[in-house]
């Protein structure tokens, strides 16, 4: 069944960070449930928000990867919402992916 | 304490997450609801997140307008100045004294605590200032491929900030004597040009027909650091945006310096040479000259309110935040590297970031200061040639020698200034007399030429003009 194997979301981007993303704020993706856990081995996760990170920095950014990501997160200063809560509430990059979440980044080092 | 195993004998042995956060996830101020941000290890929800930073905001802001609060109401004694980039700080300022002070009755961004009893003519409900001006310096004459935002700033001002009027400045402006009369000072003789690559750094009046924008550049390319550009460029701004706000009637100077990036310049300051006046990075009272009764506060609200609070404010009050210019320069300058090491402290350890401010609040200089620099027109420490000149090694110049009875800057500058604009170990390559003289602000030309003593001696080395 469709449901089991992706999920739907609602992708934002604030302060800024639309900019490396074609200029559009807002996105709807549809990911895979399940995701390999490394590159390395076979072993698989359900979809967390460090999988996002990585899906948005290879299918939707467009330019200047080091603005975005440093060490496998978001850059220092970019803020990561989910459902309208702080991600730091919900775990970080370790927060479980789910059907209809609207996870928003936003940067607050733009321009200077 | 937490355990986190013994690596020698476990090979998936980590140290477990830290929270981010205090004890549970409800939200600290009521208690009831379950938090939606965590602020310096403390969980606030969107209902109490608000109240939290206008509370912070007017507990910097209020006393400054006036000390004993009377029944009356705030009510300053002159007009307001708000200093807008573009950038995230300075658009939540303008939201914010919007809905704090100027909102209409039936705005729905005021809040209404302040109450408004006692009706429309009553003293209390008379406006803090009676205008606000929003001052925007454009910088793209001074950054290789920046662009000129003027028009676009001017659209976001007027939605932002509707109860205040816009005014355009341009950095070039520092070196136009137009705007020194628009401003109400009298036109100099001529401008005034130092001669970076002399230690004494000579003074000379030249009648030159180059234009300000020239004159900008030439000043920014002859600084000797990746640093010094960016901190003249600062410096720059500040001193248009005081004289913008003694020439509006201004009491009051408002600055979008949130937490974070009061600590990067606090440090970036300190780390330049700029510790004696490191209370002034904070908080500073301007005064034109000696002889004006006008005074300028100069006010950073925002300087217990973190990046994080900030951003969050303008994303859940949908504020258009277009950015700023990065002036920064190169990766290597103290002001970039001082922000990317801040940035990321902030991240791992927040609570250090508002101890940088808090410990630097409370550092005062041992000596009173006993003149202005002509430059940065903030205060002197006392002996500072003195001491650089014993700590400095020298070459002996026969034509320094003899260059003594010309007047030089380096006796009118603060320490930071000075480093700024002479650095012994990067001009340390370049031969002296491959810099040619630039031209200096006008305020300085106007401190420099203001006594009569100064203006004749330096009038004895009027050049003609090069060009």
């Amino acid at each position: 069944m469709s449901q089991d194997t992706t999920i739907s979301l609602k992708v934002e981007f604030g302060g800024g960070l639309e900019l490396l993303f074609s200029n559009k704020r807002s996105h709807q993706l549809t990911v895979p449930a399940t995701v390999p856990k490394s590159t390395e081995d076979n072993a698989t996760k359900q979809a967390d928000i460090t999988f996002l990170i990585r899906y948005l920095r290879d299918n939707l950014l467009q330019e200047r990867q080091e603005l975005f990501m440093e060490n496998e997160t978001v850059r220092p200063g970019i803020l990561v919402l989910v459902n309208d809560t702080d991600w730091e509430l919900e775990g970080e990059g370790e927060y479980v992916l789910k059907n209809g979440d609207e996870v928003v980044f936003i940067s607050t080092l733009h321009g200077g | 304490m937490a355990d986190c195993g013994n690596p020698n004998v476990e090979q998936d042995a980590l140290m477990q997450r830290r929270k981010k956060y205090d004890r549970t996830r409800q939200c600290v101020k009521c208690h009831d609801q379950l938090g939606n941000v965590v602020i310096r290890h403390a969980v606030y929800c969107k209902g109490c997140f608000f109240p939290t930073v206008v509370g912070k905001f007017r507990r910097v802001l209020e006393p400054s307008i006036s000390k004993d609060k009377s029944k009356k109401g705030l009510k300053a004694t002159g007009n307001l100045c708000l200093a807008f980039s573009g950038g995230l700080g300075s658009s939540v300022l303008l939201d914010l004294i919007g809905s704090n002070y100027f909102a209409a009755e039936g705005d729905a961004g005021h809040d209404w605590s302040r109450g408004r009893g006692g009706g429309t003519e009553h003293p209390r409900n008379e406006p803090v200032w009676e205008h606000a001006t929003v001052c925007y310096v454009e910088v793209c004459n001074a950054i290789p491929g920046a662009r000129d935002r003027t028009e676009e700033i001017r659209q976001i001002v007027s939605r932002l900030a509707s109860y205040a009027k816009f005014l355009p400045l341009r950095l070039e402006d520092a070196f136009d004597h137009a705007w020194w009369e628009r401003v109400g000072r009298s036109k100099p003789h001529g401008q005034l040009f130092v001669d970076l690559g002399h230690q004494d750094l000579l003074l000379s009046i030249r009648n030159t027909s180059s234009s300000p924008v020239a004159a900008l550049k030439a000043y920014l390319a002859s600084l000797p650091t990746q640093t010094a550009v960016p901190t003249a460029i600062h410096n720059l701004i500040r001193l248009l945006l005081l004289h913008t706000a003694q020439l509006t009637n201004s009491s009051h100077l408002l600055l979008g310096t949130s937490l974070t990036s009061l600590s990067i310049s606090l440090i970036s300051s300190i780390a330049q040479g700029g510790g004696f006046v490191v209370r002034e990075e904070a908080q500073e009272n301007w005064q034109p000259d000696s002889t004006s009764s006008q005074k300028v506060a100069v006010s950073r609200p925002l300087r217990d309110v973190g990046m994080k609070e900030c951003a969050i404010w303008a994303w859940w009050r949908g504020l258009e935040v277009v950015g700023k210019e990065n002036y920064l320069g190169g990766k290597q300058g103290i002001g970039a590297l001082t922000k990317g090491f801040i940035i990321g402290l902030e991240r791992d350890y927040p609570s250090t970031v508002s101890t940088i401010a808090r410990t630097c609040a409370k550092l005062a200089p041992k000596e009173a200061s006993d003149g202005l620099c002509t430059l940065c027109e903030r205060p002197v420490q006392p002996g500072v040639q003195d001491w650089k000149e014993r700590i400095s090694i020298r070459q002996f110049d026969e034509k320094a020698a003899i260059a003594r009875s010309q007047p030089g800057l380096i006796q009118r500058l603060c320490y930071a200034c000075h480093t700024t604009l002479t650095s012994p170990s990067s001009r340390g390559g370049v031969g002296q007399s491959a810099i040619d003289a630039v031209q200096l602000p006008v305020w300085v030309e106007s401190r420099v030429l203001g006594s009569d003593e100064m203006k004749d001696v330096v009038a004895e080395f009027l050049l003609d003009d090069e060009d």
